[in-house]
């Protein structure tokens, strides 16, 4: 019993350790502050953008269309750019080791298993303030810009947009997982960043897709699914499309860890 | 205490290391030597853990490396001093290992002491020199002041100076108990901090004793007729092996003894003199046929 206790103490300070490490080598380098804080500014960018640009198409709509106008459509079309940024975040946590090297001096210090949970809990603690702040700053933003101009909008406590407020980052998290992951196996930045901005913006083919493609793509792709399901009016039942990218993550995180854990560093 | 029991490394069709059994004893320096692609980089990489062996075992201390609880505690390893992020400094690089294995933080000023960094620990670790790297590098070895110590070529770009230095540093971490393993290419250098010697040659041992074996006496020998003498002295029991032009040098036969063969057998002798081999030509001698590399002759 108090051997055990022992044991579960030395064992959570050697998770302690190995997280506190990871959190030393995030803030140490330019590249993932720099990153975290640019997804942030970008969001409140496009949104200013996509905010004003439905201004100007809402002043100019037919009654009809503006019927049918939702103000949640142009607050939340930025994330299409900010998820690569976010994805981005998770893939450097793993690659910029492999640009350094400094991934053999990681592995000798901490072991392989502890490595990769400690760098999916740093994915976790960047990527979801960053995802917190880059949503909520989306919202209120283009919420912002549309109210100034008389363009209807959401209140935050809204049932249409608290699901994309609460649910938002955690799909942006699951995505920053997803670049890690990648980072871990493609062993390099770039490779890693040009796997995951291909796998996130395949689905902008989908209209020029063939039927049963367009559907792969446009409806069930991981993100795609996950962001359509957050919508007012989701086209797949809400708990299924997050359960895609969910069980995606989860899957290719397995992956990655099982081949982390059987090659050289 | 590092044992090596069958270790064997195979990469696709090389064969980086081939059936390696060893012990590296605590109390020590030992000397790691081989050619280039002789497989001493693979060998320490195996007993960190970072490759896998396709067969046989190594442990340290009795235990395999992944199943130390706090690695940096037990084995400091040098392998890539240049392996640190260029934008990240000395200091950050080695508070993040220390952090890892919870080791406090004062630790980090005195390894930066320790190799003389202090002035140096605020800037990125790319604007280093070579040298200023390898000190880097042996910092974060001793981070852990661990009792086995790692080093795979640690003196390469060092000055005289930091030659000197290392040298000390090794004798000492040595005489305190520690199991030293330290690679080089530099024979004369291994003479002078070594007690112990492994050689390897494609990935096999070639030899492994005491540093004074690899050293012996023997009689250096100028005849016109060094072919047929160097037969005569094989007879006679002793080795040879051809020095410059006309050049023999022997070994396991005295000086008069081998003065008193060329007399009997008539051969004429333009040089007799006795010769300590160095580490040099033994190191030569032991891997002539396991040179991967070799410039052509
Ligand atoms: N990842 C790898 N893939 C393929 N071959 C490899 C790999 N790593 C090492 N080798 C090969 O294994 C052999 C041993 O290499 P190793 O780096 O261990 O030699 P070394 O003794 O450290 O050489 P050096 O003195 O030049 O540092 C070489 O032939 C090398 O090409
Ligand atoms: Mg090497």
């Amino acid at each position: 019993m108090k051997a055990a206790d022992a044991m579960r103490a030395t064992g959570t300070m050697k998770a302690a350790g190995a997280l506190r490490a990871e959190w030393t080598k995030f803030a140490s380098i330019r590249a993932t502050v720099v990153l975290s804080g640019a997804a942030v500014a970008v969001s409140g960018l496009l949104a200013w953008l996509f905010g004003s640009a439905a201004t100007r198409d809402y002043t100019e709509a037919t009654a009809a269309e503006r019927l049918r106008f939702d103000p949640m459509d142009p607050a939340m079309r930025g994330v299409f750019i900010v998820q690569l940024l976010v994805a981005g975040l998770g893939a450097l946590i793993a690659s910029s080791e492999y640009g350094s090297g400094t991934i053999a001096a990681s592995v000798a210090a901490v072991g392989r298993r502890r490595l990769v949970a400690a760098k999916a809990g740093m994915t976790v603690l960047s990527a979801l303030p960053v995802s917190v702040a880059a949503i909520w700053l989306m919202f209120g933003v283009s919420m912002a810009t549309m109210a100034s101009h008389g363009v209807p909008t959401l209140g935050a406590g809204d049932p249409a947009a608290l699901i994309t407020l609460l649910v938002g980052p955690l799909v942006l998290t699951s995505l920053a997982l997803v670049g890690l992951s990648l980072g871990l196996l493609a062993r390099g930045t770039a490779a890693a960043v040009n796997i995951s901005t291909a796998l996130l913006l395949l689905p902008v083919f989908a209209t020029v897709s063939p039927g049963w493609l367009r559907n792969v793509i446009g409806v069930y792709w991981p993100n795609t699914a996950a962001f359509r399901a957050l919508s007012a009016d989701p086209d797949l039942p809400r708990l299924l499309g997050l359960g895609i990218l969910a069980g995606f993550t989860a899957v290719l995180l397995g992956v990655a860890f099982a081949r982390f854990e059987s090659r050289d560093v | 205490m590092i044992q090596l029991s069958g270790l064997t490394k195979r990469h696709g069709d090389v064969l980086a290391v081939d059936d390696l059994t060893f012990t590296v004893r605590p109390g020590a320096v030992t000397g790691f030597l081989g050619p280039n692609g002789a497989g001493k980089t693979t060998t320490m990489r195996m007993v960190l853990g970072l490759d896998r062996p396709t067969s046989g075992t190594v442990t340290v201390n009795g235990r395999a490396y992944r199943d130390l609880p706090q690695p940096l505690r037990q084995v400091g390893a040098l392998l890539e001093a240049q392996a640190v992020h260029p934008r990240r400094s000395a200091r950050n690089h080695l508070r993040y290992l220390a952090q890892s294995n919870s080791l406090p933080e004062r630790r980090v000023a005195e390894v930066l002491d320790l190799v003389g960094l202090t002035d140096a620990a605020g800037r990125g670790a790319g604007t280093f020199s070579l040298g200023m790297s390898q000190r880097l590098g042996i910092a974060a070895a001793l981070l852990g002041d661990p009792p086995v110590l790692l080093l795979d070529e640690p003196v390469n770009g060092l000055d005289p100076e930091g030659v000197r230095w290392i040298r000390t540093l090794l004798r000492g971490l040595a005489a305190e108990g520690r199991t030293v393993l330290v690679s080089s290419h530099l024979m004369s250098e291994m003479a002078l901090t070594a007690d112990r010697l492994v050689v390897i040659g494609k990935g096999r041992l070639i030899a492994e004793s005491d540093l004074d074996a690899f050293t012996e006496s023997g009689v250096l020998v100028r005849t016109p007729d060094h072919v047929a003498f160097g037969r005569r002295l094989e007879l006679a029991g002793a080795r040879t092996r051809p020095g410059n032009e006309g050049e023999l040098l022997v070994t396991g036969m005295s000086a008069p003894d081998v003065g008193r063969l060329a007399a009997a057998e008539g051969v004429t002798l333009f040089e007799l003199a006795p010769r300590r081999t160095t580490l040099e030509e033994a190191f030569m001698e032991l891997t002539q046929d396991s040179v991967e590399f070799g410039a052509a002759r």
